[in-house]
Parts: C-alpha cells; structure tokens; sequence
C-alpha cells in the first residue's frame, strides 16, 4: 500500500555535485594528483567529462574520467604550480538531462617558487577564443561556483517531506477509521 | 443532447471571431504542377538515390520463394523493371487495372536492391553482409532483413501507393513480402529544394550529407553500383518530450532552431571539436551525436536518405514515431560501420532512439532502355 503515496520518477531528479576533492574554494599546500567528484546519481562513464584548466584557461593534461558508482575521478598528469584552477564537469543524469558545473580552487604551495608563467606558447589557438554565442544558460551567473541543478537538493528534501506527510496522513486515516 | 451540444458549439464559433484578433489569410501561390514531374529512370545508375528526396518514401522488402533460381530471378527483374519503366513516365503498368492513377508520376522513382538472400539464391557472393549487431540494437524479425528491396519515392501519396500494389502484384509469384516500411518528409512546396528535413524531434537531419562533388565519392563505385542501409529507429518521444532544448541541443551537438553545431551560427558551419567554455569544457560535448558521426573524409561520409514514420498512437496515446533510416554509400563496412560503431558505442541520442529493424542491400547498376535492372549480376 506505502509504495502508492511515494512519489514515481519526479521531473526534478538530475544530478548534482555532493562532494568534491579538492573541495570547492579550497587552497591547498600541496598540487593535487587528482580529481574526485561524487554525485547524487550513478554516472554513466560514456557521458562524463571532467576538465581542469588553469588561470590563463590552458587546459591541464589529465586522464580520462574513471568512473565507479556516482564517483568520477580524473589523474592530473602534469605538476601544478600554484594558482587558481577550474575544475568543470559534465555529466547526464538518468533522465538524459545534462548538468554542466565548475568550481574553484588554489594551489598555494609555500616551498614552490613563481606563480605559473604566462599562456604556454605551443597552442596559441586555444587562448580564449571569442565567448560561444551561448554556452548552457544556465552558466551565465558568474560566480565561482556554479551548477546547473542547484535547486536539486531542496527539490529532494521538499519531496521526502511532502512524501513523509502524505505517509503519515495515510497512516493516521487509516487508524481513525479502524 | 447531441443538437444541444451542436447549437452551443455554433454559438462559440460565430462569437470566437468577434473576441479574438483575427489571423489575415495568406493565399497559397498558384496551382504548381508537381504531379506531372518525371524522373528518368534509365541510366547507368539507378534513380532515387542521388535525387532530391521527395515527400513520400516506401520501402517493399520480399523474401523470395523457395526454389527462386537465377533464371527465374530474372524473370521477376524484366517484369518489376517494365513495370518502374511505365510507372515512373507516367504511364499505367501492363495490365494495371486502374490505369488512371498512373497518370501523375509526381517524380516517381524505383530503386532495386538485392539482399545477401537474393545473391545466394542466384549462386552468388554477395557484395553486402548482415550488419553486425550493436549493443543498442533492439531488432525485430519483422523490420529486418529481406532478399529484395524496392524503394518507391514519388511527391504523392497515392502514386507511392499505386505503384507499389502493381509491383507486388508482379513480385507475388518469385515471394513474400517481407516488410513494408512508409515514411514521409516534408511535402513538395513546403520548402525550397536542397532544403534538410526535419525529423518528428524537430532536428534538422540531413545537414552533414555529401555534397555535389563528394557526393560521387561516397555513393558511388566504379560500375555505378551504390549500397543500401534501411534501419527503422523507434524514438521515444515521450521522454523527448521531458528535455529542455538545451538538453536536447546537447545531445546531437546542433541548434533545434537553426541546426548550426554549438559552436557555430548557421547551419553549415564546420562544428570545431576543440573549442571550450570560459569553464574549460568543449562547447561541443563529446558524446553528442555529430561528435561521434563526423567525418570529414567524402570517402568515408554516408548519403543518408531517411523518411520519417507515425504510426498510430496506443491507447495511452504514445507515439509510434520514428525514422525510417535509409543511406546509401558505395562500401557499407567501409563507411557505414565505422560511423555506426562509434554511435553504438557513445552518442547521447541513443538515450531517446532505438533501432528495430535492419536491412542491407546491394543496389545494382541502372539500365539503358530495354535493359532491365541486375542484369550484369543474374543474366
């Protein structure tokens, strides 16, 4: 009988970033090797990109994502001198809806010397090139986070609740009658 | 009850004029002859391929009786070649018992393709093989397969119609038919010629095609003999439906509106597979579908030719909707099967399309007049 009051496939179950390392805004001491992103939804490793490029937009050499579960991890395979970098990823959820998201984070190692140096020179043609006409709208709002389906969370604790409530009003009812 | 509800139905419509603004008529231009087009069907090569599709496409596939040998496969090809003959000049097939709906060809064309059946049945190697199966494939007995194919295209309806109950009627002695698959595309007039159609997700398809000079390349080999792919892909337009257009925009790498590739402004822009975001990932994602279909090389590019399908809804009312993929290329594993291994493999479109049906054909030479159409392969 429960399974009738549970809300079916709700339009608002897209993915989302739950938690990631580094972690958002973080300054580490140390470069990382790594980039751990962990969803609220299994990946499928066909359709997740995860990108890190550094301040000047130069993309960092890094494996392809591997993925295990909800969890998607890229190898950094060059050092990262200290800086601002972007981690951005994009992943489908299993409604086929895509969520695009990039964050922040600085890698401020004491003992390391210069920031890093200026655009390298070998690849002049991916300096940032004119803005796309318009990348996933949802991007647009320049913060240092973003993420296209921030509204996911709220959305799933509106549902529990609404799901609760229904259960217990079914509950009580069904009491009151017998 | 039923005058009640009529009486009230007439109050609404004569009041709806009044409350609402009304749209101004746009006249239709004048009455364009589309009926009488003719498309030469001798040649060394066959019709319907190269030329613009029109808006009705039928696929007639047949397995061939048992005992069919290579003589009497001849038979049935002299008999279905008098018949496209007839039909495609605008004139009524032998013994065709309503002659008078052969009078409008409206650019009729019929396109001969023989399975690996047909081949072996004759004593011969086929030039084509079954395709391999793909893990998105979902195939049904009765959408695939088939020793001959016949691919009737015409701007009408009933011309299409007509012309494939004559052939039938011919083809009944030499077999069964197999599979019939309609389809249709935007209606002459609708759109300039050279225009890409849509199909029922609203995706321009067609865009990377071969053009002009290329198209020699990718269609046809020496002896003037081209390749079939007929593949019915099922969409599921519900869950479609559920997708905003940037998500759907995502999945095949194109603009719905224009069909411009995300990193473009108008159609038949190049995509560029290495631009980024401010954020540092590729403006065109590498699973959508023309990441994983671009081909560069004419060689390697398919004509694709596809019709699209609607069948009735169920009772809940989904849509049985789809394409009824059609693409010619002179070498199907050299051309075709790369590009379809790619997209089985990684392409996020197969979210929403699923193939049901598979057929391959080897599409003969043309005929001069008085010739008949596989007679270099079977005489």
């Amino acid at each position: 009988m429960l399974f009738v009051l549970v809300p079916g496939a709700p339009a608002w179950a897209h993915n989302a970033l739950a938690e990631a390392s580094p972690d958002k805004k973080a300054t580490l001491k140390e470069a990382p090797a790594e980039v751990k992103l962990r969803f609220l939804q299994k990946l499928d490793p066909e359709y997740t990109i995860i990108a890190v490029s550094d301040s000047t937009k130069r993309k960092v050499a890094a494996s392809e994502p591997k993925v295990d579960g909800t969890t998607g991890v890229i190898t950094i395979e060059e050092e990262l001198a200290n800086g601002v970098y972007t981690v951005a990823y994009q992943v489908v959820s299993t409604d086929g809806h895509t969520v695009k998201g990039s964050y922040e984070f600085t890698v401020a190692n004491p003992t390391a010397t210069a920031a890093p140096s200026e655009a390298p020179s070998e690849e002049p043609s991916v300096a940032p090139t004119t803005e796309a006409p318009s990348v996933a709208p949802t991007l647009a709002e320049k913060s240092d986070e973003s993420d296209s389906s921030g509204s996911t969370l709220i959305g799933i604790i509106v549902g529990v609740v609404v799901a609760v409530a229904a259960v217990a009003g079914f509950l009580f009812l069904k009491r009151r009658k017998a | 009850m039923a005058g009640l509800g009529t009486a009230a139905a007439a109050g609404y419509l004569a009041a709806a004029p009044a409350a609402t603004p009304s749209v101004a008529a746009v006249p239709v231009a004048d009455f364009q002859d589309i009926g009488t087009g003719i498309i030469p069907f001798h040649g060394e090569r066959q019709s319907g391929i190269t030329d613009e599709p029109p808006a009705h496409g039928s696929f007639v596939a047949l397995t061939l009786a048992k005992g069919t040998d290579r003589a009497a496969l001849g038979r049935m090809m002299r008999l279905l070649t008098d018949d496209a003959v007839r039909l495609t000049r605008g004139e009524p097939a032998l013994g065709d018992t309503d002659a008078e709906l052969a009078r409008h060809p409206a650019r009729l064309t019929v396109t001969f393709g023989f399975g690996p059946g047909l081949y072996r049945a004759a004593g011969l190697e086929s030039p084509v093989a079954d395709l391999p199966v793909f893990s998105i494939d979902r195939l049904q007995d009765r959408w695939s397969g088939g020793d001959l194919v016949m691919q009737i295209c015409a701007d009408d309806a009933l011309t299409v119609t007509h012309t494939q109950r004559m052939l039938i009627k011919d083809a009944r002695p030499f077999g069964a038919v197999r599979w019939v698959q309609r389809g249709f595309r935007r209606s002459a007039g609708v759109h300039k010629a050279g225009f890409t159609q849509r199909n029922v997700f609203g995706q321009l398809d067609g865009t990377a095609n071969p053009k002009d000079a290329e198209m020699a390349a990718a269609v046809w080999n020496a002896d003037h003999s081209t390749q079939l792919v007929v593949r019915r892909v099922r969409t599921d337009i519900e869950t479609w439906d559920l997708l905003s257009v940037g998500d759907k925009e995502n999945s095949t790498g194109r603009r719905m509106e224009s069909g411009a590739p995300l990193t473009g402004e108008a159609e038949h822009d190049e995509p560029d597979f290495e631009r980024t975001d401010s954020t540092g990932l590729p403006v065109m994602p590498n699973f959508s579908h023309v990441t994983r279909a671009h081909v560069t090389d004419p060689k390697l590019k398919i004509l694709r030719r596809p019709f699209n399908y609607d069948e009735a809804p169920d009772a809940q009312g989904r849509p049985d909707s789809g394409l009824v993929f059609a693409s010619y290329q002179a070498d199907i594993v050299r051309q075709y099967l790369p590009i379809q291994r790619r997209l089985a493999e990684k392409d996020l479109l197969n979210e929403w399309t699923t193939p049901i049906g598979s057929a391959v054909f080897a599409v003969p030479p043309g005929c001069a007049e008085g010739g008949w159409i596989g007679e270099r392969v079977l005489a």
